[in-house]
């Protein structure tokens, strides 16, 4: 059986002003909704503009709002948006007014929240990066090719395993304090930092580095616990974790 | 027109552009293009780990790069360029190394030294790994050593095209993806690293974006393609939407079933087991599900339940994620629909004969990865070898150019003619798609995907050869005539895609066209009308030329001397 499916997607051809288009279209098994925009642009508008790559949920690239809730496109089927089990508590994300949505029948596709349009569902990441940037996120060891290796227990590296599975793909920006303070280096950033701060190869220069920029305000002690940031996130990171973690070990009260 | 100019442009921003460019920019004025931002690049999804005789485990004392290229050159079946095996093998524990000094987050063993897995078709357990996100994490380590050292990038930026001067490279037109115009980026070396080229097929575990951009602009600029007939079906891709499930799944012990319950690998390589090579995996696979023996006639199941749920926990966790996520499977629980995809490209863009790794033969053109054929992977690539393989050249190549020094410049004038004459080609090229009445490149694209997926997979014959020809050469006259909406540029992802499709159909009519020209079987290249290697005859790379706009095949010898040539047997 070909089950039709309607499609409410959000445009913008970057001069500020938007609409929404409808679609409609028999949706095969197992389709995504990174599929789908990939129908919508092969068959009715080459113009329709997303990002995409690895279409596994590993490269973070298709990060956007899907029924209101921030997804990533590749990893969200078609058959399932409707029931499957929303994030509790979730600030409502607008971006403009659209025509009636009618949240029973149609699949209402949105860019990231708190992100400037630059066309359609593509988003300016460059905050996104050069907040990223801003953590200085890397080790300074002079490079060895000499083994040994430097030695790391499984517990040590245990402790920063679920960190480094971060792709940054932005969904975590869907934050309350991104959307009031564009200073803020939000939660993807910081759960970064964390991943440096706790490697246990760290040298005390670098730790101390990282730790003087998101320990200032618009950082660690701007995160106000939403943990909105924790129910969206793909990946199980939980950067609202670990900007608490960080608060906890590094802020003394 | 918009004018960049640099010592070297490295083209594409996954492993190995990242590696060179680190290496590179120590002393030079670089830049790293790359049509997605570089976490995006297709590295990242490699999973299972880094092949490097370490010797960290008991088990793997006694391994060394020898044995590692033993093993590789043997996986090959023996169609790899000893020299350069011997070489990516004596490199690969510095560069592992060396990663881990970079701070890439490894996992450990007890003693806290990285942690070795065994993997198909290799002697010793040498496979290092991060979980079985590997790729993720190396790339990522790549990425923040990217920051620190300042790197500079051009992000969604589209390579269209080359342009040569006084016989030499001279550059590239690559179109700005954010403001939709052409730019000319001049320099006296450029660098392919744009990865796989898997796309070409309908099923296939690489990211959409893995289109073979730089494999069709070097052949548009006359440079062949090496080996394109060796393709990697990888043996155990997730049913429905070929998402790669890690050969790591089987190194940890996991199990493949038939539909009698059967562990059938005991009929094909009663030793190795689920651990033979990718190639023997697939065609057995492949094998059970032509003769029933699958489920729904298009799978069999990868059993890892009694591993038990610690393990997969601790070893497997992405697997077990893309289980849940893409096919509602938790392999704690049950086991995995699997089913053999279009994995990697042995071969890609050809290279000089006795040049430097990853020399081509036009001057100031190199290439590494995936895109490259150096060959080090020869008819077919051992798990864990293709991470190695583009940091160990990447650094390689970067040491080499800086050593070598720069060229003399092509002189001005020839550059200003050649890269408006890029330029016209290009705009021309956009106008007529935009006139067009013919095919959408959405139905052209499913062809070809389905026509290699039918007629070039993972069994071939003459008459399915011949038809993918005879469907290929129809389909590129079609595209002549493709129209899509070139007006608005900003952005326009249609446009993009169509570029693309340009480089995937001559890389799809190669691909065909060396398989029917190869009258042999060896490695991932299975001929059901000639089930045999024939040495005698086919132990050379095929070359495949552009001449007047017909396919021309040469070849080239292998480099051998360092291992006897053996029949393949595990």
């Amino acid at each position: 059986m070909v089950e039709k499916h309607k499609f409410l997607v959000y445009r913008n051809s970057g001069n500020g002003k938007s609409h929404y288009d409808k679609f409609e279209f028999p949706v095969s098994k197992g389709m995504s909704i990174l599929d789908a925009l990939f129908y919508i642009q092969d068959y009715f508008d080459s113009t329709l503009a997303f990002r995409y790559a690895c279409r596994g949920a590993i490269c973070g690239s298709c990060g956007m709002t899907i029924d209101k809730v921030p997804l990533l496109a590749c990893r969200t089927q078609v058959s399932t948006v409707k029931t499957s089990k929303k994030p509790a508590k979730l600030p409502e994300f607008k971006f403009s007014d659209h025509p009636e949505w009618d949240p029973e029948t149609e699949i209402l596709i949105e860019p990231l929240p708190n992100m400037s349009v630059l066309k359609d569902l593509v988003v300016d990441m460059e905050p996104f990066w050069k907040f990223y940037r801003e953590i200085e996120p890397y080790f300074a060891r002079k490079w060895n090719d000499v083994a040994p290796e430097s030695l790391q227990s499984t517990g040590q590296m245990k402790t920063i395993e679920r960190l480094v599975y971060c792709i940054l793909c932005g969904l975590c920006w869907a934050c309350p304090v991104s959307k009031e303070n564009p200073n803020y280096l939000g939660p993807a950033q910081l759960a970064k930092a964390d991943r440096f701060i706790r490697d246990s190869r760290i040298s005390d220069d670098r730790q101390e580095s990282i730790l003087s920029r998101v320990l200032q305000d618009d950082a660690v002690p701007a995160c106000e616990k939403f943990f909105v940031c924790n129910r969206v996130c793909p990946k199980r990171v939980m950067p609202g974790t670990a900007i608490k973690d960080i608060r906890n070990n590094w802020i003394n009260e | 027109m918009r004018v960049e100019e640099f010592d070297v442009l490295i083209v594409g921003a996954g492993l190995s552009g990242l590696r060179a460019g680190l290496e590179l920019s120590k002393k030079w004025n670089i830049a790293v293009i790359s049509k997605v931002y570089p976490v995006r690049s297709h590295s990242g999804a490699a999973q299972g780990g880094i092949n490097a005789a370490l010797s960290n485990l008991e088990e793997g004392k006694g391994d060394t790069p020898k044995a590692h290229a033993f093993d590789t050159v043997k996986g090959s079946d023996y169609l790899a360029d000893q020299d350069v095996v011997m070489f990516m093998c004596e490199e690969a524990p510095k560069i592992v190394v060396e990663f881990e000094s970079m701070g890439a987050p490894f996992s450990r063993l007890d003693s806290g030294l990285i942690a070795q897995r065994p993997f198909g078709g290799a002697g010793f357990p040498r496979t290092c790994y991060a979980g079985d996100r590997t790729g993720h994490a190396l790339l990522h380590t790549l990425n923040e050593q990217s920051i620190h050292n300042g790197l500079n990038f051009f992000n969604e930026y589209f390579l269209v095209d080359l342009f040569k001067a006084d016989r030499r490279i001279a550059g590239l037109i690559a179109l700005d993806i954010a403001k939709g115009e052409l730019v000319s980026f001049r320099a006296p070396y450029v660098i392919l690293a744009t990865g796989g080229f898997g796309r070409i097929f309908k099923f296939s575990t690489n990211a959409v974006i893995n289109t073979g951009d730089g494999v069709g602009a070097a052949f548009r600029a006359g440079i062949p393609m090496q080996d394109v007939e060796f393709v990697q079906f990888h043996p155990t891709t997730l049913f429905g939407t070929n998402i790669l499930i890690t050969e790591g799944a089987r190194g940890e012990g996991g199990y493949l079933f038939n539909n009698k319950n059967e562990r059938f690998m005991e009929k094909t390589a009663p030793k190795a087991m689920e651990l033979a090579p990718r190639d023997i995996v697939a065609r057995s696979i492949e094998t059970e599900i032509i003769e029933e023996r699958g489920f729904e006639n298009s799978y069999v199941h990868l059993d890892l339940t009694h591993l038990g749920a610690e393990r997969i926990k601790e070893r497997l966790p992405g697997i077990r994620e893309i289980s849940m996520s893409f096919a509602g499977i938790d392999p704690i629980e049950e086991p995995i629909p699997v089913q053999p995809g279009q994995h990697y490209s042995m071969g890609g863009i050809g290279t000089k004969f006795d040049g430097e790794y990853g020399e081509t033969d036009l001057s100031g053109l190199y290439t590494i990865g995936e895109c490259s054929c150096l060959s080090v992977h020869g008819a077919n690539r051992l798990g864990g070898n293709s991470l190695l393989e583009t940091a160990v050249f990447g650094r390689h190549i970067g040491r080499k150019l800086l050593k070598k020094g720069l060229p003399n410049k092509s002189s001005l004038s020839e550059i200003q003619i050649a890269e408006e004459r890029a330029i016209d080609n290009i705009e021309r090229l956009f106008k007529s798609w935009n006139e067009n009445t013919g095919k959408k490149p959405v139905e052209i694209r499913n062809e070809m995907g389905e026509t290699l997926n039918r007629n070039v997979g993972v069994y071939r014959t003459d008459k399915d050869l011949k038809k993918a020809t005879t469907t290929l050469l129809r389909l590129q006259k079609e595209f002549l005539n493709t129209q899509v909406s070139t007006e608005d540029r900003s952005f326009n992802y249609g446009l993009i895609r169509t570029l693309e499709l340009r480089s995937m159909l001559d890389i799809a009519e190669a691909t065909a066209y060396a398989s029917l020209w190869r009258k042999e079987s060896r490695g991932a290249h299975f001929r059901i009308d000639h089930p045999t290697r024939n040495d005698d005859k086919y132990l050379v790379h095929t070359m495949i030329y552009s001449v007047k706009d017909e396919l021309e095949i040469k070849t080239k010898p292998v480099k051998l001397g360092i291992f006897e040539i053996k029949e393949r047997k595990y």
